[in-house]
């Protein structure tokens, strides 16, 4: 499926959903006082935000509206 | 920096709930540069952040003993006998008591801590998914930088006679303190069970 077709709202929302569950992560990883909460927030907490920055960020590039009056014109 | 990491996550959670619930604010061109910031920027600052605090907080010697295999280790500072150079460190604060650890461990280079950290990912690989070994030691042995890091050059330690015969070969790491005979006796927990336990405020 290409990204254009998924559409941006719905990038949007898979982006929240995947920073929100991140951070709540680094939370539990910042309260647990143990060496695998380290292992926990670089790779889970971490790779969870950082995919729901660059899936935010695909949704700038990708997700291209095109104005109604070029559209006309193309 | 706790403080503001607590603010960090709290705005993204709150931003990041605005676009789960309402994606279509969007539209305009100022929610979109709040988009930006609470779906990019703070997200970031947040991982950083929280990246911070955790190496700050595994040079906490509590944190070295909350590992189990540590907690031996962890016991030896305070055992009542000053031949015990751990011991005798960390109970006369020739080291911080809350990094004792992290004081005589770290690697003081500048990828020092980046080594460390990544040391302690494969013991920690090794603990629960390859097998660890049966004692732990230190890869390429104990480095007397680490202890000349504060020794060399203090007055006590240039003036010993032993000290100035062997100050070649120590500084070029060829002869170990703690190896040579000299102060030999370092955690030591295999003879834990024999020794007394200094209680602080005794």
């Amino acid at each position: 499926m290409r990204l254009s077709t998924i559409g941006m709202r719905r990038l949007l929302r898979i982006s929240s959903a995947l920073i929100i569950v991140g951070l709540g992560i680094e939370i539990v990883s910042l309260l647990w006082y143990h060496p695998l909460s380290f292992v926990l927030f670089a790779f889970v907490a971490a790779a969870l935000i950082g995919l729901g920055i660059l899936v935010f960020l695909a949704s700038l590039v990708f997700v291209v509206q095109i104005p109604p009056h070029e559209s006309d014109s193309a | 920096m706790t403080g503001i990491l607590i603010v960090q996550i709290a705005l993204t959670l709150a931003l990041a709930s605005i676009f789960l619930i309402r994606p279509s604010v969007t539209r305009s061109a100022g929610w979109k540069i709040v988009a930006f910031i609470g779906l990019c920027v703070l997200p970031a600052l947040c991982i950083v952040g929280g990246m911070n605090i955790h190496v700050q907080r595994s040079e906490e010697t509590r944190f070295c003993t909350s590992c189990h295999v540590m907690i031996p280790y962890g016991r030896s500072l305070h055992v009542d006998d000053p031949s015990y150079i751990p011991a005798q460190h960390f109970q006369n604060h020739r080291v911080p008591a809350d990094r004792a650890c992290y004081t005589c461990q770290a690697d003081y280079t500048i990828y020092g801590p980046l080594k460390d950290k990544l040391q302690g990912l494969k013991r920690i690989y090794m603990q629960y998914i390859s097998t660890p070994p049966k004692e732990i030691t230190i890869p390429g042995g104990y480095n007397n930088n680490q202890c000349l890091r504060c020794h060399g050059g203090a007055r006590d330690f240039a003036e010993n006679p032993v000290h100035q015969a062997l100050m070649d070969s120590l500084t070029s790491n060829q002869m170990s303190c703690i190896t040579s005979g000299c102060h030999d006796t370092v955690h030591n927990i295999a003879q834990q069970s024999h020794v007394k336990f200094w209680r602080p405020g005794q």
